[in-house]
């Protein structure tokens, strides 16, 4: 199923990856928040990596006969997972951002209002001044 | 000194008022402004009906985004200090002079009201003690300082970590991060023991599995202030 090249290989991309991903939360360019789903599968594939009889052990659970196979699945279902969940996080993004537009228009006319007001009471005064 | 009371509120209409009168009896020296995370039942309409002194968020943020918002605003007024309060009658606002001074005289970046060091009043459930008491051990490893209670929300503030909250500060769960945070710059911490009070109306908002994401997000969190410096 897996040589034990392929097993170092991936081993040390995973963690590889791993470190890009802290080193990235770290700077903040990336939100934990987000970033623990990544994280994750990284956990499962090291898993996965350390332990290749679990390959086998799941791939039998699951019903599928080569092993090769269920990581190929299960990657692509890890991802649509991954992909929903940013779905979900960018639609409520934007109802957030639609909310700010409409808030940031009405306090533009607000602030515009007072400021004519402003004007006129200011004239008025001058006016009475005289 | 410019004192500053941050009270954060998301749905305390049945609260908040009596907290705002806490303060202005029991801490006059203090400002206050309430940061309305959005509500979605009459605490704005409180607010506005007693003339308090508020901040109106369109968009809900969560306690993380409506503390820093306080924060903020004490940047931009210019205070020395800030002071985080609940709006749900949970802290007394009889300590807040008292963690101003000992702020003072200590020269602190910041006083944490614990409810750990005396134990008395409200302590809490016993699984949320458990979760409590792994982040003081978490952060004595990773700091080598003592905090008694890090998950506390009654806490005050010096004019620079004000800045530095104000620039960065977690979005959720953010109490036992933000003190990693500053540890790690350096900054000290202080304790006084307080009394906090159980939650009269509302609910809390951690509860069952929410716990477990919580638990393994401060952790993770932790570890990443903890590598920030």
């Amino acid at each position: 199923m897996m040589t034990v090249k392929l097993q170092v290989v991936i081993g040390i991309a995973l963690l590889l990856v791993f470190a890009i991903l802290v080193n990235m939360i770290r700077r903040r360019s990336l939100e934990l928040k987000y970033a623990l789903s990544w994280m994750a599968v990284l956990c499962a594939l090291l898993g996965f990596v350390c332990a290749p009889g679990l390959l086998i052990v799941v791939s039998d659970f699951l019903g599928i006969y080569a092993p090769v196979n269920m990581i190929f699945f299960l990657g692509f279902c890890f991802s649509l997972v991954i992909i929903f969940s940013l779905t979900v996080a960018l639609s409520r993004m934007s109802n957030s951002i639609r909310t700010l537009d409409q808030m940031v228009a009405l306090n533009e006319k607000r602030l515009r209002e007072l400021e004519l007001e402003l004007k006129k009471t200011k004239a008025e005064k001058q006016s009475k001044g005289e | 000194m410019k004192k500053l009371v941050i009270i954060p509120a998301y749905n305390e209409s049945g609260s908040i008022l009596k907290a705002v009168e806490d303060i202005r009896e029991h801490a006059p020296g203090f400002d206050y402004v309430v940061i309305n995370d959005c509500s979605t039942d009459e605490t704005l309409a409180v607010c506005r009906e007693h003339s308090l002194n508020y901040v109106n968020l369109p968009v809900n943020l969560g306690i993380g985004g409506a503390v820093q918002t306080g924060y903020i605003y004490g940047c931009q007024y210019g205070y020395d200090m800030a002071v985080q309060f609940d709006g749900d009658g949970q802290h007394d606002a009889a300590y807040l002079e008292m963690m101003a001074q000992r702020l003072e005289e200590t020269g602190s970046g910041m006083v944490i009201g614990s409810r750990f060091i005396e134990k008395e009043g409200f302590q809490s459930s016993g699984l949320r003690r458990v979760g409590i008491r792994f982040f003081s051990i978490l952060i004595r490893i990773l700091t080598g300082k003592r905090v008694t209670d890090p998950t506390s929300g009654m806490r005050i503030v010096n004019r620079d970590v004000m800045h530095i909250y104000a620039d960065n500060y977690p979005k959720d769960y953010p109490e036992p991060e933000s003190v990693t945070a500053i540890l790690r710059m350096g900054k000290k911490v202080t304790e006084i023991p307080v009394v906090m009070r159980e939650r009269e109306e509302g609910t809390s908002s951690i509860g069952g599995l929410v716990s477990v994401y919580y638990m393994v997000k401060v952790t993770l969190a932790i570890f990443m202030e903890w590598l920030r410096k």
